[in-house]
């Protein structure tokens, strides 16, 4: 899971499990759900925590393609506003161009993936900084969504069918956006920790020239995590759109930093090299709670903005203070 | 000296491009009226940038800018609508520039938090609790005494623009002639080896955020007086206007490199595009498109640039 | 590792899934009113919260009032979400998007929240009924008859809006265009930009039409953060050739109007149509008010006209030189 050895890798399995990143987090999360199910109205209730997924869904998409990008050393910030070009191409294409839905949905996947291409051949041809070129890929395709809708159109009256994927349920009780998050979560969950390219992307992070010297083919590894955030945050538009029912130029506006913050908060060094699926979840979800808990209990939104900004704070500084301390007690031979 | 300072030519000239055109497409842009508008409304976003070079100079970035612009604007209005005077009030919103930039850098040089996550987390933090506190409400109908400073509006824009490029000036030249400028250079080239020269990194960090703060918080001020109600949310998208526009104008993310000058001329170049697509035919919703393709190529050229000159030990990451 | 902590996942899971309808405090026995504006931070709406109190501690429900900080469609869809999984008698909400919010009004009603909407609709079909301040005719009738005798019957125009969705905005537009059309053929709109309720961005549209249309005498700004906006970009343009008229608030206008910039400030007495949706939502929710009603009493408001399942508030009022140091919101 680390490419470094932890001072806490000595320590018997339970204790690591606790004092891990993501063990605090999770304690961190049952202690909302505990909270929340005291003060909240019908916050211990299936409909909730099934709702709960719902609202983390297009985040929650986000964060997951963000979650290799950010284990290899990168960023990519142009992830929110690829949600505004493509459910704005989307709309477009449906209404103006008269595509069949699949084929509008399809096209808007292949204009994410191109995106996700130009991000990456800068990044790996022209090395450039990562950060720049998603902030200037951020402007651009931003730009590009307001433009083609002069800033003002707006897409709507979309089929029910397609508006099912959003706002449905199955059997009456599941979001139909569940399975859909569930696949993807899965799908970055076995590139991540199951294969050899998973593998390859902890060794880019932790250090891209000994990972070159090592045989990892470092440029094509870059562009499939870009590549595939250009994907996943198209496929969250179409997501969004058929939540919403609406396609405007402003989809996704913020969302980048949303889920980087989840992808930080879940344990995943922003420097590289560490960072797991599952953290990233649970990170996703203490966020999302907070978000849930506090509107079922009549509390102000911006509350959980605030909490959300301490809780970032915290879960590092206090990451640091447990390695800091633990590395003190076995360098003293404890 | 010339290829030194090839970015920050090619910005300054680029500028010139676009005024030429300008000139012959649609004379009128000159009209002293509209080069007031953008000059002044140019003048806190250059007085921000000089905060940010500083910042990335020194291989830090601060993305809450635009959360303390929006709340240092809210303060200055508040405490002017209680009649408070107006150098009280201009001395309370600087210094609650420097408490923001002081707690970025405390958690950046102190904690060792990386400098985006803590920015991202204060920015958060300080965009919601002004939301919360504010309720979205404006700061309306201030009084005469504030706006423009007391002054009529032609001298206080004077002042907002002469105050902007003074303080670039001075900062520029303290940046080559101080030893605290030079050592900003040294901490952004490399930490280690500035530590190891006598320099102490992250004294020099926290330095650079809590100007950050007060050049923010100036900035805000210098927009809160030129108009009657002070918004919430003003400094939205700040940040990243900033940044684009010293990376456009050559301060390298890596840090180490960049001139306040060509800071300057990012500004320039980018913030007179907005204001050329009315007079150019081009509707005003292209602009930030144009401007994204700006700095994907600005940063492009530089690249292609570089790699002619070094080897490819370049890192991938940031 | 992971197995540990995969285990805590469930475990977490697991708690929320027990089922505890209900669960937390639960007030005792009144009705909850869940209101939304269309922004939180918009004076206007500010102003219709004083009225929403007032006839909520007159008829003794709980008043939930939340809301996006600005114009957010999505966040006025996962705010009603919320509120269906709480729990809330009725909904009231002010639409930004008037498409967009059909689903999940639709499926609050399903669930036997009844839904009211005030000061912008949603489509028919995902509500009980609308709380209209005026008739967008009467709107209308008066911002036009304004602009005509301000620009002496003949003249170019432009619109400042709030958005190009917000169904309340879309309404008033058409029965301007309408009115003007049949009334004052010599009258014309240039143009029509939208401002996203801010007040800075109406100021640089204001400027932009000055600049653009030098034949423009007059700017029309129909969403209340518009009108100081665009008298602002008047003012600092000096060019005392055009005046500006809106829907607005009296305070925020009260400067513009007496340095002769703006001229005439139409609108309605929010205090009321906040104090009018709660007095309707709890009506609709008791069964006293249904649509075909022809007219309606709601506490100190009384016999208010009901047009099919449109309630009225009244006529618009216009602030001016002469009386708006009268007023105070």
């Amino acid at each position: 899971m680390s490419a470094q050895a932890l001072p806490t890798d000595s320590y018997p399995r339970v204790r690591r499990i606790v004092l891990s990143h993501e063990g605090v987090l999770a304690l961190l999360l049952v202690a909302e759900l505990v909270v929340f199910s005291v003060i909240g109205r019908n916050f211990r209730s299936t409909d909730n925590a099934l709702e709960i997924v719902r609202l983390g869904a297009e985040i929650g998409l986000l964060a997951l393609a963000l979650t290799p990008v950010i284990i290899t050393g990168g960023i990519d910030l142009s992830v929110g506003s690829l949600m505004g070009l493509s459910a704005v191409l989307f709309g477009k294409l449906w209404r103006d161009a008269h595509f069949p839905l699949p084929v509008a949905m399809a096209a808007t996947l292949a204009v994410g993936a191109l995106a996700g291409l130009l991000n990456a051949s800068l990044i790996t041809r022209l090395r450039i900084p990562p950060l720049i070129v998603t902030l200037g890929s951020f402007s651009l395709f931003r730009g590009l969504a307001e433009g083609l809708t002069a800033g003002v159109d707006n897409f709507t009256n979309f089929p029910d069918a397609f508006l099912f994927l959003g706002q449905g349920y199955f059997f009456g009780a599941i979001p139909a956006q569940l399975p859909v998050f569930a696949a993807v979560a899965l799908g970055y969950g076995l590139l991540l920790h199951r294969t050899g390219i998973g593998r390859g992307l902890y060794a880019i992070g932790h250090s891209p020239e000994g990972a070159r010297h090592a045989g990892i083919p470092v440029e094509r590894r870059v562009t499939l995590v870009y590549l595939l955030s250009g994907i996943v945050a198209s496929f969250a538009a179409v997501l969004y759109v058929s939540h919403n029912g609406q396609a405007k130029a402003d989809a996704g506006t913020g969302y980048e930093l949303r889920a980087i913050t989840a992808v930080v908060l879940g344990g995943t060094s922003i420097f590289g090299g560490r960072g797991t699926i599952a953290g990233t979840l649970i990170g996703l979800f203490a966020i999302v709670v907070l978000q849930q808990g506090l509107l079922l209990s009549d509390g102000p939104a911006e509350l959980a903005g605030i909490l959300v900004g301490v809780l970032l704070i915290t879960a590092i500084a206090a990451n640091r203070l447990v390695t800091a301390l633990a590395s003190r007690r076995t360098s003293k031979g404890v | 000296m010339m290829r030194k300072h090839l970015r920050e030519i090619s910005v300054a000239g680029a500028l010139l491009f676009l005024l030429l055109i300008l000139l012959v497409r649609s004379p009128k842009f000159f009209d002293a009226a509209n080069l007031r508008a953008v000059i002044v409304s140019d003048a806190p976003v250059i007085v921000a940038a000089i905060g940010m070079t500083l910042v990335i100079l020194a291989r830090q970035i601060d993305i809450s800018i635009g959360s303390q612009f929006s709340i240092c604007g809210m303060v200055a209005g508040l405490l002017a609508k209680q009649g408070v005077p107006t150098p009280v009030v201009a001395l309370a919103t600087l210094g609650t520039g420097a408490l923001f930039g002081a707690i970025n850098g405390a958690l950046v040089a102190g904690l060792r938090i990386p400098s985006i996550v803590a920015t991202l987390a204060t920015m958060v933090t300080w965009r919601e609790a002004m939301r919360w506190i504010s309720e979205g409400q404006a700061v309306q109908n201030l009084p005469e005494s504030f706006l423009w400073l007391g002054m009529s509006r032609p001298a206080g824009q004077a002042l907002i623009v002469l105050s902007a490029f003074a303080l670039l000036l001075l900062f520029a030249w303290g940046l080559r002639a101080l030893p605290a400028g030079r050592a900003v250079y040294a901490v952004g080239s490399d930490a280690e080896a500035a530590r190891l020269a006598g320099i102490r990194p992250p004294l020099v960090v926290f330095g650079v955020f809590v100007l950050m703060g007060v050049l923010t918080a100036l900035s805000a001020l210098l927009t809160a007086i030129q108009f009657r109600n002070v918004l919430p949310g003003e400094g939205a998208g700040l940040e990243l206007k900033v940044i684009a526009a010293c990376v456009v104008g050559g301060v390298a993310i890596s840090g180490g490199r960049g001139t306040l000058p060509g800071a300057l001329a990012g500004v320039l170049f980018l913030g007179t595009i907005g204001p050329a697509l009315p007079f150019l035919g081009t509707q005003a919703y292209w602009e930030k498109a144009l401007q994204g393709a700006i700095i994907l190529i600005a940063v492009a050229s530089d690249a292609i640039n570089l790699r002619r000159r070094r080897d490819v030990g370049a890192s991938l990451a940031h | 590792m992971r197995l540990g902590f995969w285990s805590l996942v469930l475990a977490a899971a697991l708690l929320a899934g027990c089922d505890n309808k209900g669960g937390g405090a639960s007030p005792g026995g009144g009705l909850t009113v869940a209101m939304m504006p269309k922004s939180k931070g918009n004076a206007y709406f500010i102003a219709c919260k004083k009225g929403a109190d007032e006839a909520a501690k007159e008829l003794g429900v709980k008043l939930i009032w939340d809301g996006p900080t600005d114009p957010d469609p999505a966040g006025q869809n996962s705010i009603v979400d919320g509120w269906i999984t709480r729990g809330v008698d009725v909904i009231a909400v002010a639409v930004e998007n008037r498409e967009g919010m059909s689903s999940v009004l639709k499926k609050a009603r399903a669930k036997g929240i009844k839904v009211v909407t005030w000061d912008a609709d949603s489509t028919p079909e995902a509500r009980d009924v609308f709380v209209n301040q005026a008739t967008p005719e009467g709107i209308a009738k008066t911002l036009v008859d304004h602009a005509a005798r301000l620009l002496g019957g003949k003249g170019e125009y432009a619109i400042i809006t709030a958005s190009l969705t917000a169904g309340n905005m879309v309404e008033w537009q058409k029965a301007i265009a309408k009115y003007n059309a049949e009334k004052y053929p010599d009258l014309k709109m240039v143009a029509l930009r939208p401002c996203d309720d801010k007040q800075k961005q109406a100021f640089d549209e204001a400027n932009n039409i000055l600049n653009s249309q030098k034949n423009c005498k007059l700017l029309m700004a129909i969403c209340s953060p518009a009108v100081p906006g665009a008298a602002e970009a008047v003012e600092q343009s000096g060019r005392t050739d055009v005046k500006v008229i809106g829907l607005g608030l009296p305070n925020d206008n009260k400067v513009f109007v007496k340095k002769g910039i703006t001229e005439a400030v139409v609108l309605w007495k929010t205090a009321d149509l906040g104090y009018l949706a709660v007095q309707a939502a709890v009506a609709i929710h008791k069964g006293t008010l249904k649509p075909g009603d022809k007219t309606f009493t709601g506490g100190r408001l009384q016999n208010l006209e009901l047009q099919g399942d449109n309630l009225l508030l009244g006529s618009p009022f216009t602030f001016d030189k002469t009386n708006i140091d009268n007023f105070d919101f």
